[in-house]
């Protein structure tokens, strides 16, 4: 039972971070249609400034100087690539990201060098033990932080203008731009909430509880992961993010303990293709129109 | 349609009329013999002996093979000042291949052709993909890996013991130790893959000799967060973890070790542990790791070692000693034997380089590593290890616990292609 | 590289064109004539004078312009995006050594002849596409392209467990050789010369390659110029619309994906031939069955110009051929006077290149090479506008 126990904490520690990320995927394809395959790019540009900066400035304001750099990295791309082809086929900018991605982490990692830099000093290698169960410090706070920062999404999305707009935007783009909705502007504003999801989720990346690695490939690659967070709860659906990451940071912890290691990456994606053969748009996501 | 299809028929045409042709050109390799008689062949001229090295400067092992390298050119400035081998000065020409095997596949020819045998080729996967290329050209290469799978290979060295053995060596230390005892569960994890799978192999006859359980557990060279695993092992309730993993897993495994409140001792292959690892969170963790290895511990107290070590640190002040600048010193040391036994009896040619290492029964490094005999195919070069613990302040990051030792399991564990 | 002109013929073009006026009265004849003897030439020519690398980075230039020829019809011809190629390679790979190979202790094989078991991965290869109907048949767009990306980690965890099948990743098992009619690819047997070169092993496996190459791209402009092509163009650019003329859309996108897994398979052999080995990847993220070889082809085919056989290949050039070629370039030396652990070595360089290419595609010549290869053609041309000049590509 205790190993049960700590089977679901460790799940849902690691959901808390992916639903992050997918949230971020979410957020930006919502808007601008763009499945983001710069995603995992962002993640390190935000680490990299965090981890150069941390010696000096202390954990906290290199941690702020880190998201700040990935959302407006973000930015950057958004206006500086994206919004150059507003119309172009969803294909052609999903390559164009991944043509982003090649550029931004080869040059990371080449920075890098041997150097394996980890992040989240003041609580990573720091457990609780209750009883028999372990809490990493890093996940409790992923957990904290994860519903800070949806929870006030949500307020925002609900409640804002820009919220509206968004919603609006992503229901129809055409009649929105005739109500008068300023594209750009929601565009812009929603590239920079990925991009700083992805900086915040970088610090309780390059941990030592969380991935085990520092700064890495590795790190680009858990991005990936989200993927299949993003695409179970339905690219489109913002609360499906979040149960899409908790579906995916559960199936790998059930099925490492109680399957094998080696399967539980498999199974992420088993899982991911059962949903996509039931309901091709995700579990929340809108179902594609039939254009004739 | 028809038009465009004429070329692109002329050309397949042509294609067969190539391969049809017949005829004979027989290339012989041009081995001809300097003036004092000795035969010579490629990657020998009259003043020179080219050696290559295969290394992995910017991929996954940059670190690890950054400091072989710079053992390499100690042992290599060393022979040339006392004037080479055989008369002629050594030399290496390396090529960088990033950990990739595409790329490997494309420099061996480049490069074979200038070599008289190979320092260094490292990693796994570019050692399978140039298999059958070293064995068509002939060519002596000293691989760096430790996997007693590649000992049916007849040019292919393997300096000192291997994952197997590594892993019995260190079981067996911990069986003495009294951390280990019958009826009991070790956790293995491993990579999959020739060095995971043969460093299995050890802890599997291990425990089989010993009345143990093995839960094994699989990973892939990228995974990094070995939380669930340990998880796993704490719920079958293992009395000791072995690691045949990189250096990021092994930091993990005892991170998790610590955290999950499993605490059991580790025992590790050599290439579970880089110094690196001891400026990370998992420093602490980390002291109850036993690398078991035949290379010399870089801080240990043998002679050598110790002479190394000191020029080592010396000449290159800022890089992180680590135990493969001994391991690289004593590549050279072998290579010089082997190329000296070929001059003795008068042939460097690629044949006579082979047969002067089959001879080889009896080569020593000052201990650097263990005695190697390399007459006996199919059977290691050696079965005895150097222990060490981790400790951050120990140089390199290992305190030497156990001289040159071969346990007793080790004895009598027989190798996959051993007769 | 101009092979990118080639695609640009023209589906309606052959009949009634002046091919009959003489090679030399018609400029655009001639250039095209002018093209395919500087592409004979390139084909037929190296191995008689290049070195033994160098011929092996042609050999895995052919290999990657096999597999994005596929992946273009795929993604291209018929919008379907797909990063499920190297799972396919896999597939053909293993199916090839698994017929080809005799049996052997822990390893399955059937030990029948050569051709047949090539054949045969193709055939597996595309068969197991057409199986994952239930999933490309009814998911749409990036949905499909993430779906995809599931069998590369299925290929990965198969390839580590059937090991009786994979030879597993600790050595994997030796590719067959190809047996030609009698004469052996991987092996001097028999030995033959051409024009005073020994025809060896290196040679043998370009001449064969440049021969499957050439069939999988005349395969290729066969069916984009026909029938297949159209239903293809017609899904893509409108499912209902497509149903509506009576294409029966499921259908037409189970087929294309089991064609382009059926090329996957082609160059999942020509892989094994290559390393003359076929082993299992031991991670997802590195290797020869990688998530980073299935974004290699996407960019090739991308660069070369999304729907364009002939770009496809030209793509290859640059993403599988550019690391090789500045590889033996560099030598032991230094690349950009950089050394050590943050060195620009030629894997990076080429990331960066062909980064850059994709973002310069999408932005700026969303035809890629192909149709910078159409614009030189109908420069070449334009004396005859009107009469051959060639609707834009595919559509």
């Amino acid at each position: 039972m205790n190993t049960f126990i700590q089977v679901m904490v460790n799940g849902l520690g690691k959901g808390a971070v992916y639903a992050l990320l997918a949230l971020g995927f979410v957020i930006i394809f919502k808007a601008s249609g763009v499945l983001n395959f710069a995603h995992g790019s962002f993640v390190l540009l935000g680490g990299y400034v965090a981890v150069r900066t941390q010696d000096d400035l202390g954990f906290t304001v290199s941690a702020i100087l880190g998201v700040a750099t990935a959302g407006l990295g973000a930015l950057f791309i958004e206006r500086v690539l994206v919004a150059r082809r507003p119309l172009a086929d969803p294909i052609a900018l999903a390559l164009l990201t991944i043509g982003v991605d090649v550029i931004l982490t080869e040059e990371i990692i080449r920075r890098l060098g041997v150097e394996l830099p980890f992040l989240g000093r003041p609580y990573d290698g720091k457990p609780i033990q209750v009883g028999d169960i372990t809490f990493f410090r890093t996940q409790l706070i992923a957990l904290a932080v994860g519903a800070v920062l949806v929870t006030l999404f949500f307020l925002a999305f609900r409640l804002t203008g820009w919220g509206v707009a968004m919603r609006a935007q992503a229901e129809n783009r055409e009649a929105a731009a005739l109500m008068g909705i300023r594209r750009g502007r929601v565009t812009a504003a929603a590239w920079v909430i990925g991009g700083v999801l992805a900086g915040v989720a970088v610090l309780f990346l390059a941990t030592q509880d969380f991935s085990g690695s520092g700064l890495s490939r590795g790190t680009h690659a858990i991005a990936l992961v989200a993927f299949p967070a993003a695409i179970i709860g339905g690219l489109d659906s913002t609360e499906g993010a979040i149960v899409g990451g908790a579906i995916v940071g559960l199936t790998e912890a059930l099925s490492a303990q109680y399957i094998s290691f080696e399967f539980s990456k498999v199974a992420v994606y088993v899982v991911m293709l059962t949903v996509l053969i039931v309901r091709p748009s995700g579990l929340f996501g809108t179902r594609e129109r039939t254009r004739v | 349609m028809r038009q465009s299809l004429k070329v692109p028929a002329l050309v397949i045409a042509g294609a067969l009329v190539l391969a049809a042709c017949g005829g004979g050109d027989d290339e012989a390799d041009s081995g001809g013999a300097d003036a004092s008689g000795v035969k010579t062949g490629p990657g020998i001229s009259d003043d020179s002996i080219t050696l290559g090295v295969m290394t992995d400067l910017t991929g996954p092992f940059k670190d690890f093979s950054t400091t072989l390298q710079a053992g390499h050119k100690m042992w290599v400035d060393e022979v040339n000042a006392k004037g080479g081998v055989c008369a002629r000065q050594i030399q290496l020409e390396s090529r960088d291949h990033g950990y990739k095997a595409e790329t490997a596949t494309i420099q061996f020819p480049d490069l074979e052709p200038n070599v008289a045998g190979f320092m260094e080729l490292l990693g796994s996967p570019m050692i399978a993909a140039l298999k059958t290329d070293i064995n068509d050209k002939q060519v002596t290469t000293m691989a760096v890996s430790w996997s007693s799978e590649l000992l049916d290979q007849p040019y292919v060295i393997i300096v000192g013991t291997t994952y197997d053995l590594e892993i019995i060596n260190g079981l067996d230390y911990l069986l003495e130790k009294g951390d280990l005892k019958k009826g009991d569960t070790i956790g293995h994890i491993y990579i999959d893959g020739e060095y995971g799978a043969n460093g299995l192999a050890g802890s599997k006859y291990f425990a089989e000799k010993n009345g143990l359980k093995v839960s094994e557990a699989k990973v892939t060279s990228t995974d990094t967060d070995m939380k669930s695993l340990v998880t796993k092992f704490k719920s079958d309730k293992v009395t000791a973890i072995a690691l045949t993993t990189s250096p990021a897993q092994t930091a993990s495994a005892a991170t998790n070790n610590v955290g999950l409140g499993l605490n059991v001792p580790m025992i590790g292959n050599s290439p579970v542990f880089a110094p690196a690892l001891l400026d990370t969170p998992a420093a602490p963790a980390l002291s109850k790791l036993y690398v078991v290895a035949s290379a010399v511990p870089f801080d240990s107290s043998v002679p050598k070692a110790k002479e190394v070590a000191t020029k080592f640190i010396a000449e290159n002040p800022d890089v992180k000693p680590s135990f493969t600048v001994q391991y690289g010193y004593a590549q050279g040391l072998i290579w010089g034997q082997i190329l000296q036994k070929a001059c003795d009896a008068k042939d460097l040619s690629r044949a006579g380089i082979n047969a002067a290492l089959k001879s080889s029964n009896n080569i020593t490094t000052d201990k650097l590593v263990s005695d190697l005999d390399f007459s006996k195919p199919g059977s290691p070069s050696s079965r005895t290890v150097y222990i060490g613990q981790v400790d951050k302040d120990s140089p390199g990051g290992l305190k030497q616990v156990q001289a040159l030792k071969e346990f007793p399991d080790a004895k009598t564990y027989k190798a996959p292609h051993e007769s | 590289m101009s092979e990118g002109t080639l695609t640009a013929d023209p589906p309606a073009e052959t009949p009634s064109h002046g091919r009959r006026g003489g090679l030399l009265s018609n400029p655009a004849t001639l250039f095209r004539w002018g093209v395919r003897l500087v592409i004979a030439l390139i084909v037929l020519t190296p191995p008689l004078y290049f070195e033994p690398s160098w011929l092996r980075v042609g050999q895995y230039v052919m290999i990657g312009a096999v597999a994005a020829i596929g992946l273009t019809l795929l993604t291209g011809q018929a919008g379907q995006l797909s990063l499920a190629h190297p799972f396919f390679m896999f597939v053909g790979g293993a199916t090839y050594c698994v017929l080809g190979s005799e049996d052997a202790p822990g390893k399955v094989g059937f030990g029948l002849p050569s051709l047949v078991a090539l054949i045969g991965a193709i055939l597996v290869a595309a068969a197991l596409g057409l199986a994952f109907a239930p999933v490309s048949g009814r998911v749409r767009g990036v949905y499909l392209g993430v779906a995809t990306l599931a069998l590369v980690y299925v290929g990965l965890y198969l390839g580590q467990q059937w090991t009786s099948l994979s030879g597993g990743t600790a050595s994997g098992r030796p590719s067959p050789d190809l047996n030609l009619f009698g004469i052996k690819t991987l092996r001097n047997d028999p030995e033959i010369s051409f024009l005073g070169q020994a025809m060896e092993r290196e040679q043998r496996v370009w001449y064969l390659f440049a021969l499957l190459l050439l069939i999988a791209a005349l395969l290729a402009w066969g069916a984009v110029r026909s029938r297949p092509g159209r239903a293809w163009r017609a899904v893509r650019d409108n499912e209902s619309a497509a149903s509506a003329l009576g294409v029966n859309v499921p259908r037409v996108r189970a087929e294309v994906f089991a064609i382009s897994s059926g090329y996957a398979g082609l160059a999942g052999v020509m892989t094994v031939m290559w390393y003359r080995l076929l082993k299992p990847d031991e991670s997802e993220f590195a290797g020869t069955y990688s998530i980073v070889v299935a974004i290699a082809f996407l960019a090739m085919i991308l660069i070369g110009g999304l729907g364009s056989v002939g770009g496809a290949i030209a793509g290859s050039v640059l993403v599988f051929g550019l690391p090789g070629m500045l590889t033996i370039m560099i030598g032991g030396n230094e690349l950009f006077g950089t050394s050590g652990a943050n060195a620009i070595t030629p894997a990076i360089f080429t990331s960066f290149v062909y980064g850059a290419a994709i973002i310069i595609v999408v932005l700026f010549e969303p035809g890629g090479l192909a149709a910078l290869g159409r614009r030189l053609k109908a420069t070449a041309a334009r004396t005859q506008l009107g009469s051959t000049l060639l609707s834009p590509k595919g559509s």
